[in-house]
Order: structure tokens, then sequence, then C-alpha cells
């Protein structure tokens, strides 16, 4: 049976990627359809109940700045915010909420279900419709037929899952869900290669069964902070805290007993596990010389008593698991709700996507997720939105969009992908970024808000919020530009700790080390009393140096870093290439000159001779079409 | 493709005469600070394609040398950008010191090839010479990474490697500071980070200092005649220069170069410097020139010691021993026993002397062909090249830039405790540092750190 319906996008999966990715096109005028297992499990958070942390928030937030859901679905449900690295400087800083997994699903199932546009439908999807290497539609597994222009495909770790509890293995696409095999049987037969990661998570804990009264306590911060450029605090739910406790030698001699029953230490799994979020079987071999690791205890939700202990992620047997919980601290006679599990699963190399994250074997057909090797909500939702947005623009015939590198770490991790590939989930850091005093969380909407208006993305509300709070920048920099205090002015020599000797405008002084601009405008008595605002101008006016550097940098090589290489190109006719560079170009075929710069292995010298081959086949081209060459016309 | 702007925003420098040959050097700048510098330095933006006599002018105002300079406007220029030629006296110290000053007025020191690299980019160039400029990018980059590794003989390359690992060790913990700062490793606020940011700029200003001055980096090895008055050395010299060995270049040209005399030892390049040349300072420049002939000195691959076996007749080992003992130990030295002519009986007196000490006669040439073979011997482990001007020029300004990014970001740290900007200047200094030793890593910093701390919850 077909649907009377052609929609302009269907996203198949209903995580974190897939609801970005619907929401997205959605908003932006196409008709969509969700495709997804189960409703009930719509913003599932499968892993910790937690979003944001550094260079994820940071994620997060230009999501929002996009008009994207998952900040305010966080401020929503979070019931305990904090702020990450806050003595280290505002482009680092980072914001990290735990959320209430019941709220939080609420929250986006309450989004998509009121989003125009947008149609929700519970199957499983079993194939792809494919016409001449372009897809145009799903069949799911009653046999119905959707057909589409564009399709996302973000189905997480289902493709091929397999879940792993000590030498105990079963397909799953999660604790309690089934795993899309079909699917990924017949994803397997096109021309994608594919490989396999894992991931895993710990043994959830029935909080009734823990004494916290011996464990370090870890209250949210204050003031706290939240996660969408439009929420406010008062946004949030009732607060809870967060504990501390360690694992001890003997939890590790419990957790080296039971190697020989680990999934991991006996081959059992082939798929590659994150470096930076091992097992605790993995630290405790790794790291043999440390006696102690420590764990965060989570809040699962307020009206539950789990608890999601992050730390000690494991695949080991269930006797082992329930023995070394219970060697921990406040945890003697923990009962274990979940066990712990690990997961592999199918990722495709995201090498073989373009910059829209459409796939370049399938026209029409987009990745954004855990599919593409990455790890992490943020990350996953990040994809989405772009996959979304460049889904729906494609069905009207528009071109990609996709930020640049200088413009939001979401550009970052796209072309992290589609250039480097990975070879572990791959998860944001704040040192992935080059333009790292750029990219900060707290101008997110200044660096992408009016692409998202431009975009479609961006509603009324925020827009007028995002003009509002430009506008004010502008004009109080410039009124503290222009405001001047003079020698004698107490207030202002008691902020600088220093008598001035001539007169000075009041951004000369900010530029000072340790003078802030809430002190200045107290003591200049000047009426702003916006924190962001004043937040933003300080920010500027102290990064100002290595701001307008990496400025300069970009606008230098700008018009090189865009330079188009056709699809089309032979590398192996490109004189002076050596064979290795070649190899390396021609399995992420990159977009533009930038991109092949960043390949590894790929020097300089390689980057002039491409160059210098494309300006040549240029030369031709317009030759042929003028009947004479450039360089004729040119002398 | 004619309407897109050009393709290069940055402006380069580079000497565009090969170095040590003649009494000309031209510098040539192009790129879109060309105005800028062209007014610095000559004080005035003269007609385009007309070349005018002038000053070249010092940050300070004083006079680096006085030549032509030639502006060009673009397009009409050779890479089609605004383009400057300074024709100087082309002295080694002055070519130095122009290029350091296009340098502090915004350019860069030129890649190999880049000058060509652009005038083809910007149309300046026919097509069928496409595939000849591929060629010679190619061909440019491999000599010049031949002369790199030439004029960084093995201890500076290695030094510069170790200065890099020790910046990278740094760089692990700063970046697993601010990337992890749940994992109980916020070094940034430990002190110990102070103390590894101050032996880095102790390796910096070590490494700075062989550089500049010592024997790994310049063109030709430099010998040092000293000695007490009287005692032969302008005789040697003129014997050394004038008549078994010939002058492939002199340098004499202008009052700042210090070095006296290029000479060619069978195909070794040697610089002779005569302590005696030594003048009293007089302005900036020459000032300038003195302090670097000291340094030249205090480094030197060599001295010669002259000593006058006539006047010392009688106890000329003893006086030799005092002369040593004037001269710093770590430099290597070779005591030339002049004017054995005028000592019927040196022979008897100079029995068993060590292999380094050679009897000669500057006046009657007894004695400088085994000085000559010595010579070769105790330094014919050093050949150096033309081309090394250049990236012994690119070398230093990296250096130099790689140094004060270190010291931006201690002070950073310290005064703004600013982990985020000290990461920032790190990451910047190690780029410098990557220009010279040509390996531009694609920054497996994460990897390091997943390997050197336990990550993760």
């Amino acid at each position: 049976m077909v649907s009377a319906t052609k929609f302009d996008v269907i996203v198949i999966g209903g995580g974190h990627a897939g609801t970005e990715a619907a929401l997205a096109a959605a908003r932006s005028g196409a008709s969509t359809l969700l495709v997804t297992q189960n409703i009930e499990t719509l913003g599932q958070m499968s892993c910790n109940p937690a979003i944001g942390g550094i260079g994820k928030s940071h994620l997060v937030k230009e999501i929002d700045a996009l008009g994207g859901v998952m900040a305010l679905a966080a401020d929503y449900a979070g019931i305990h915010f904090r702020v990450l690295n806050r003595r280290k400087g505002p482009a680092v800083r980072a914001t990290r909420a735990q959320a209430d997994r019941q709220l939080y699903r609420a929250y986006i199932r309450r989004t998509l279900e009121n989003q125009p546009n947008l149609k929700i439908f519970q199957q499983s999807v079993d194939d792809l419709i494919v016409q001449d290497e372009r897809v145009t539609g799903v069949v799911t597994d009653m046999g119905l037929r959707f057909a589409a222009t564009s399709i996302v495909l973000t189905v997480g770790t289902f493709l091929g899952g397999i879940i792993h509890v000590g030498m105990d293995k079963r397909q799953g696409g999660r604790a309690g869900d089934a795993a899309s095999n079909r699917l990924a049987d017949r994803l397997r037969e096109l021309p994608f290669s594919v490989g396999r990661l894992k991931t895993g998570t710990p043994p959830r804990i029935d909080g009734n069964t823990v004494d916290f009264s011996f464990l370090e306590e870890q209250p949210g911060d204050e003031p706290r902070p939240v996660m969408s450029y439009l929420s406010s605090n008062k946004d949030h739910p009732r607060q809870v805290s967060c504990f501390i406790t360690h694992t001890n030698e003997n939890t590790h001699d419990l957790i080296r007993a039971g190697l020989d029953r680990s999934p991991l230490y006996t081959g059992k799994i082939d798929g590659v596990g994150p470096r930076y979020c091992p097992s605790i079987e993995d630290k405790i071999v790794r790291f043999d010389d440390k006696s102690s690791h420590q764990i965060f205890i989570e809040p699962e939700g307020l009206d539950t008593v789990e608890i999601y202990p992050n730390g000690i992620s494991t695949s080991l047997p269930f006797d082992v698991q329930q023995q070394f919980v219970r060697s921990i601290k406040g945890f003697e006679v923990a009962h274990i709700t979940r066990p712990g599990y690990a997961i592999e699963y199918d990722f495709f190399e995201p090498r073989d996507l373009k910059n829209s994250l459409e796939t370049r074997h399938l026209s029409g057909l987009y990745f954004a997720g855990q599919i593409n090797g990455t790890t992490g909500y943020e990350e996953a939702a990040a994809q989405g939105l772009i996959a979304g947005i460049n889904a729906a623009r494609a069905a009207r015939g528009d071109d990609a969009w996709c930020p640049r590198r200088n413009e939001a770490y979401m550009g970052v991790l796209v072309d992290d992908l589609i250039t480097m590939g990975t070879t572990e989930p791959y998860r944001m850091f704040t040192s992935r970024a080059e333009y790292r005093l750029i990219l900060r969380q707290d101008n997110a909407d200044r660096r992408l808000t009016e692409q998202g208006r431009k975009l479609g993305l961006v509603d009324e509300v925020r827009w007028r919020r995002y003009c509002e709070k430009r506008d004010a920048i502008s004009s109080h920099a410039q009124i503290l530009n222009e405001t001047y205090v003079h020698p004698g002015d107490t207030a202002i020599e008691a902020v600088l700790g220093q008598e001035i000797s001539r007169e000075y405008s009041l951004i000369e002084l900010l530029k000072r080390p340790k003078v802030t601009v809430d002190s200045l405008i107290q003591a200049a008595r000047l009426p702003f009393v916006n924190k962001e605002v004043n937040e933003q101008i300080e920010i500027d006016c102290k990064y100002e140096g290595y701001i307008s550097r990496q400025q300069e940098e970009i606008d230098r090589i700008a018009a090189q870093q865009e330079m188009r290489i056709p699809d089309v190109i032979e590398y192996r006719s490109i004189r002076g290439l050596s064979n290795e560079v070649c190899e390396k170009l021609e399995t992420v075929r990159p977009g533009t000159i930038g991109q092949a710069g960043r390949i590894s292995g790929v020097t300089p010298v390689a980057v002039s001779l491409l160059l210098i081959y494309l300006k040549k086949q240029d030369f031709s081209a317009v030759g042929k079409k003028q009947g004479r060459s450039r360089s004729l016309k040119s002398a | 493709m004619s309407d897109q702007p050009p393709v290069f925003k940055d402006t380069i420098a580079a000497r565009a005469t090969p170095s040590g040959k003649g009494g000309i050097g031209v510098i040539r700048v192009s790129g879109d600070r060309v105005p800028i510098i062209c007014r610095a330095i000559t004080g005035s933006l003269p007609k385009p394609r007309f070349a005018s006599y002038t000053s070249f002018l010092d940050a300070d105002g004083s006079v680096i040398d006085k030549g032509l300079a030639i502006y060009f406007v673009e397009p009409a220029s050779f890479t089609g950008e605004p383009v400057l030629e300074l024709q100087g006296h082309g002295g080694p110290v002055v070519m130095a010191m122009l290029l350091d000053r296009c340098v502090q007025l915004g350019a860069r020191i030129a890649a190999p090839g880049e000058f060509t690299e652009r005038a083809f980019l910007n149309n300046k160039i026919d097509l069928s010479q496409a595939e000849a400029i591929a060629d010679l990018i190619d061909s440019a980059s491999s000599a010049a990474a031949k002369s790199a590794v030439r004029s960084m003989q093995g201890e500076f390359s290695g030094l510069v490697r170790a200065l890099t690992e020790k910046l990278t060790s740094l760089r692990i913990y700063v970046e697993a500071a601010i990337d992890f700062p749940e994992e109980e490793i916020d070094f940034l606020a430990d002190e110990k980070v102070e103390g590894m940011l101050d032996s880095i700029l102790a390796e910096f200003d070590k490494v700075t200092r062989k550089a500049t001055q010592g024997a790994l980096l310049r063109e030709g090895v430099s010998l040092v005649l000293a000695g007490r008055p009287n005692a032969g050395k302008s005789s040697l010299m003129n014997v050394l220069t004038g008549k078994d060995l010939s002058i492939v270049t002199e340098i004499a040209g202008t009052t700042r170069d210090v070095i006296d005399d290029y000479i060619h030892l069978d195909g070794l390049p040697l610089r002779l410097i005569d302590t005696a040349g030594l003048r009293t300072p007089g302005d900036v420049i020459e000032r300038e020139g003195v302090r670097r002939a000291q340094n030249e000195i205090k480094n030197a691959d060599r001295v010669l010691l002259i000593v006058d076996c006539f006047s010392t007749k009688g106890e000329i080992k003893h006086k030799v021993g005092e002369l040593l003992g004037e001269v710093s130990s770590e430099i290597p030295v070779t005591v030339v026993l002049n004017k054995i002519d005028l000592n019927p009986d040196w022979q008897q007196e100079l029995e068993d002397i060590p292999d380094n000490w050679i009897p000669v006669s500057a006046k009657t040439g007894e004695g400088i062909d085994q000085l000559r073979e010595h010579l070769k011997q105790a330094l014919g482990y050093v050949v150096v090249e033309e081309g090394t001007f250049l990236a012994r020029a690119r070398h230093l300004d990296a250096l130099a830039r790689a140094r004060e990014s270190v010291e931006t970001g201690r002070q950073r740290l310290i005064i703004e405790k600013a982990g985020e900007l000290l990461a920032e200047e790190l990451k910047l200094s190690q780029q410098a540092l990557g220009e010279i030793t040509g390996i531009v890593t694609s920054d497996d910093l994460l990897g390091r750190i997943f390997s050197s701390f336990c990550i993760g919850k």
C-alpha cells in the first residue's frame, strides 16, 4: 500500500538527531513525516540523563540559536545545572544540566506534536525505495510505502545492534528496544562502507538502597545557568543534588577477577569504544596504577529513585557487576535495577557524506547521529538539524547549507567527520575547534541566529529577542567607548585600584586585566542592567586582540578555502601529487580547497599543486567556452 | 575567474637575489600591505614603476641602507598584487635587517616559489607555463627543504624538535584541564605550569642563542683571527685571502657588515673575521654591526690564535699558554705560530707541539699549505649552501614568534588567570615551530590526552 501523500522529507528515527531533523525540516516549511518504532520513546535519553558539558553545551546553544528544541527541553526538564570551567575564561565555559528523563521526553513529544507541517507515525522502517541511485521513499514492516523527496536516516545504535552483558549477547537497539536488522541488512547491500563501534552504560541503581550520608554532595550552581537564549531559570523544575563516590582497590580486584568473562577482554566485541569514555574494566586495565576512580551519581528524575552511577559503564557479567558495585562506598547494599551493558552497532563511513550530510552514493538520502560514528545527544541533535534543513532545502531545490569551522562547532563537527572520518565514537571537545575563542557558548546566537532566520528556522519571538540583544550590545558598547572618565574620579579609581593620570574611555579601561564591565558600569552610574549584554561587551573587549587575529586569518584564507573542487576531478592526472596524497584525496573527495588542506598528510605543496591544476582547468574551460584562452584575454 | 579577488590576502617578502652574490641585494614584497610597508621604510609612496633613490628606514627612523625603491600597483606587477622592490647593498646584515623590518610591518617570509605561484594564480603568467610552475614549486620546496636541513644541521633541528615536544607535553596538560575539568587534573590552578613555562622559555633562549650566533645556522664557517697587536693578523689574513686561496665573494661594500671576507677553501666556504676590524661604535647601524660581530666571535666555529714567534722567542710555549687562557675553552682553537722566518731556532723550541699548533710564515708562505690542510680537516664537517639565507631568516622569525607566544601566554595565565588564552598562545607557538621543522601535525593532542590520563566517566 502506498500512502497518498508524498512528503518533502521523511525522517526515520525519533532520537535526538531525528527529532531535531524533523523539527528543522518542518520549521523551514517542508511537509515532514517522522517515522519511529515507538512514539513513547521519542526524545529518549538512552545513556546518562545529562545534556551539555564541555564542547557539548556549545552545540546545544548553537542548535538553540537555530531554533532547535534541545536547549528548551533541557531547561524544562533540568533538575541540576552547573557551569563548567567557570574560572578558565568564557570561551571554554560550558553548561551542563541533569535532566529528568520523563520531563525531557514529554517536552520533546509535545513540541513534535505541535509543530506545523510535521506528522508522526509509529512503524519500523524495513527498506528504502531506490530509483536510479536516488531514494524516493520508505517501506515499513507492515509493507506500507511512503514517498518523499528527501529521507533522513537517524537510527542511532539500532542498525545491527548487539547488546553484551558478560558472555551473553543478544540483538537489540537499546535495552528494551529491538534492533533494526532488516534495514541494516538492506543498507549493507547498498554501496556504503560499514564499520562497527561500541559504547556502553553502567548498571542503574535503586536510590533507596544507596547510603548518601557519607557521600560528597554536589549541589547545582547558583546563580543557576540556563541552556536556551529564550529561557530564564524560572522555567526550571525543582532542583536536586548530584553526589560523588569512588571505586577502591577492592572494587578493582573484583573487576580483575571477572575479566575472563568480559566480552571486551575475551574478543567477543569487535567494535571500537570511545577512549574518553572507557568502561570501568578498561580504566582498571589501562591505568593500573590508579587506586581509585571517581563516580558521579546522577539522579534519573524527580519522580523516580533510580540513579545513574556515571563512571562505571561495564559489560561484565551481572554477578560481577553486583559484587563490584557493592564494594563501593555508599553502595554497600545497592540494588541494581538495570544491568550495565555494552552495545555494538553499525556506523557508516562519514567520509562518504557531503557537508549537507547527504550521502554520495544515494542522492536524497541523509544520515545524522550515531550512524555517522558520533556519540552524544548533542552531537546527534546538531547533525539532525543540519540534515533536516538540508533535506528540506533539497526538496525545494535550494542549495545546501552548513556552517563553516569558524562559525560553529556544528561546522567543526561536520567537517571533521567528512574530512577525517572516525575510528572511535566521535565526541566534541573544545580542543577540536581551532577558532575556539570565537566559538563560545555565550555568542552562539550572535554567530547563527541571523543565518537561522534566513533559513526559515527562527521564529518571530526568537528573532525579536535576538535583535534586541544585538542592538543593545552595539549601542551600549558605543556608549562605553564614548564615555570618558577623568583623573580624580574616585569611584573609577577605586575600581582600578589606582589613580588615573589622564582621561580614558571606559572601553580602554575595560581592556585592563581584572577590570570587569559590571564594576565600571556601576562606578560610572550607567543604567545598563542586562547581564547578558554586558557580558558580551566585556568578552568582546577582553578577547579583542585574539579575535581580530583569528578573523584576519579567516579572511586571509577565505577565498582559497571556499574554492570548489569539482566532483569529477581526477587526482591522478595532477602532476607532482604523490600516490599517497592522491589516495587520501580520492578517499575523502574534498569539496573545497580548504577541506583538502585539512586532510592529514595533504601538504601545503600538494594544495598549491591542486590550486594550480584547478586554475588551469578553469583556463581551459573558459577558453573552450569563449574560443580563446584566458591568458590571451588578460594579455 | 578573472573577476575573483586575488586568492591570497597576506603579504609576503623575500630576498630576490641569491645571497653572497656581489654588491646588490633586492628585497621583494608582495601583497596588500605593500603601501604601508613602503611608506614606513621609504617615507613615501613613490610614483609607480619609477625607481627612486631613497633611504631605507628602521623602526626608530635610523637609516638601514640607501638604495632604489620601486613600487608597482596591482595588477600591473609581477604577481598581480601591489609589489615593492628594495635594491640595497646586499650585505647579509643589511638584508636581514631590511627583511626583519618588512616582517615587523606585517609581511611574512615567502615560501619557496610563492611569488611565482601568486603570479600564476593572478593571471600574470601564461597557461603554457603552468606545468613549469608546478615543477618549480615542487623543486623549490624540495631545494628549500634541503637547504633547511643543511642550515639546521643535526643539533638545531634536534633542539627545535625537543622544544616542540616540551611544548606539546605542556599543551596536553592545558588542553586536558580545559576539556576535562572534572577529572581531578586541574593543572592550571597548580603552580607547576608556571615552572614548565619558565623552563620552556629558558629552552627557547638557549635555542635562539645557538641559532642566532652559533655555528648552526649560517652561510659559511666563521673563523676569528685573534692575537696581540703586531702578531701578524693582517698579513696572515692577506696570505689566506689573497694568495693561495681565491676570494669568491667580497662583502666589504658597507660599513655595517662586520664580515671581512668570504673565502672558499676547496669548496668549503669560510668567513674570516678580523677582530682588529672592530671599530668604535658610531651610529645605530654600526652599533648593531659591532654587536653582531661580538656575538660571532664569542660563538665562532674556531679561533685562529696568532702568536708572534719572534718577539716571544724562548718562551713561545709559555706565551701560548697565557693566550689560550684568555680564550673560552669551549671554542676550538688553532694556534698559528707566525713569523718563523724571523726565529731560526723555532724548530727546536717547538718540538712536540700539539697537532693544532701550526708554525707558519705569512711573509714567506712557509707552512700555509699545512695550515690550509689543517683547517679543512678541522672545519670540513660543516658545509652550507647558498639558499640558507632565507631559510635562516624564516627560522629565526618563526623561533622569535614561537617564543613570544609562550611569554604572552605566561602573562595571560599569571595576571589574568586566563587558561584558555594560554592554550591559544601555546597553539600559536607550536604552529610557529612547525614552520621550522616542516611538520604540520594534525594535532593529535586528544589522542595523547587519552593515553596520558584516565579520562571519562
